[in-house]
């Protein structure tokens, strides 16, 4: 089993009947050159890399700039086309003043099994008491939260937001909320690996390849920024498959993931198994 | 007079080829065009477009050269970030093969028929796959 739990579904041809909608989502999320395409390109992409089920992450902007990259009823609309194949989160703009029942809407009545959070696009911080109410709505709920952490390629969107540092009073207030700190929060890795040493409701993704090819990125960051066994030894229960697609694909990320020469074990915890526990709240392994 | 056709391939590998020659001459046959000249374009930079004997052996010969000849693991310029693009570019491999391959190929048209040698079949070849790609069929001529 294999469970990409960083996906954007920005050209997914059956939420992309409006063209200033689409070009409203690239303009903002910085992506550029592709053209929508239909959800059995998406099966097929996901089967030839063995990929079982994907996290489809909407952003909702609308204080900022005025709309969402992906909207939660559009993410309701994708997982009810493909329910055994995709997983929807929801996002919610902090500032939004119904913010707390848009969420609320979201879990109860679109059904979907998390919360995305981009505090650089957003604009804010996320230890900033506006939040409150909403890691509240999702402990309510038991819903967890993918969290932009790092650099991020969206455009106007300040990086000094997404520093992991930021997130550990959160962590720390709320043990039993789950959070990812996504992208290993680069460049600040060892900030990530600080907070995942020390909070079990802390996780992380692998979705960063921002130089070089796949391989040589993993190898850099993963053996040699840290050391090799790092995760092995240490993070094996936090550290989840994720590609942040369309930035960045599985045909890459996979294959370079796999030679790191994990333990089975480990690599079907990465792949799957910390996925589960994440999204689906079963007991943490440590 | 011309006559232009878009053929939608949705492939499903990595390298895959695909014989597209039907398609082709069935184009070209109800075109209306009775002596010219038949282009085969694809719109992609990592595809090609070959002319080759439609034989498996052929085309095992065909995948396992250009593997040699483009390893995978080179330490290609083309392994970065593309602001232009929002996405990491690391397919050199596959723009590299399709710059062997060549992106089109031309058949002469005769009395409505696009001519071909007995061995000669058209393939769309990806190297970037699996995707949606396009290829564009023109006949041209009188």
């Amino acid at each position: 089993m294999i469970i990409d739990v960083h996906t954007h579904p920005i050209f997914y041809k059956d939420i992309c009947e409006d063209s200033e909608q689409l070009k409203f989502r690239k303009e903002q999320f910085g992506i550029y050159k592709q053209s929508p395409y239909s959800i059995e390109s998406v099966k097929i992409e996901m089967d030839y890399m063995n990929v079982d089920k994907s996290v489809l992450l909407p952003e909702d902007l609308t204080t900022q700039s005025g709309g969402c990259i992906v909207t939660n009823e559009e993410i309701a609309k994708l997982v009810s086309l493909e329910p055994d194949r995709f997983i929807g989160f929801a996002s919610v703009d902090p500032y939004r003043k119904d913010a707390v029942d848009v969420l609320d809407y979201a879990f109860k009545e679109l059904g979907l099994k998390g919360l995305k959070l981009h505090p650089s696009k957003q604009r804010f911080y996320p230890y900033d008491k506006l939040l409150k109410p909403i890691y509240e709505k999702c402990l309510e709920y038991d819903k967890p939260i993918m969290f932009h952490a790092g650099m991020t390629w969206q455009p106007d969107a300040p990086a000094k937001y997404s520093h992991p540092l930021h997130f550990e009073e959160v962590a720390m207030a709320y043990p039993g909320l789950r959070m990812c700190l996504a992208h290993f929060g680069w460049p600040w890795i060892h900030e990530t690996v600080m907070l995942l040493l020390k909070y079990p409701n802390v996780y992380t993704d692998t979705s960063l390849l921002h130089m070089d090819n796949a391989k040589d990125f993993y190898e850099q960051v993963f053996t040699r920024n840290m050391g090799p066994l790092w995760i092995e030894r240490n993070l094996k229960y936090q550290v989840m498959f994720g590609t942040n697609s369309p930035r960045f694909r599985a045909k890459r990320l996979l294959p370079a993931l796999k030679g790191l020469n994990f333990r089975p074990s480990t690599l079907e915890n990465i792949l799957s198994g910390n996925a589960e526990r994440f999204i689906g709240g079963s007991e943490q392994k440590w | 007079m011309v006559n232009t056709k878009c053929i939608v391939l949705q492939t499903r590998s990595e390298f895959q080829m695909i014989k597209i020659t039907e398609d082709i001459r069935q184009f070209v046959a109800g075109s209306g065009i009775k002596n010219g000249l038949a282009a085969v374009i694809t719109a992609h930079t990592t595809t090609g477009i070959m002319v080759n004997e439609g034989l498996e052996c052929v085309e095992t010969d065909i995948e396992e050269t250009l593997e040699r000849l483009i390893p995978k693991d080179a330490p290609y310029a083309h392994a970065h970030f593309l602001p232009s693009y929002g996405a990491t570019g690391s397919n050199s491999p596959s723009h590299l093969k399709s710059m062997l391959s060549g992106n089109s190929c031309l058949f002469v048209v005769q009395d409505g028929v696009m001519v071909t040698g007995d061995a000669q079949d058209v393939y769309f070849v990806e190297f970037d796959g699996p995707k949606s790609r396009k290829v564009y069929i023109q006949v041209m001529g009188e």
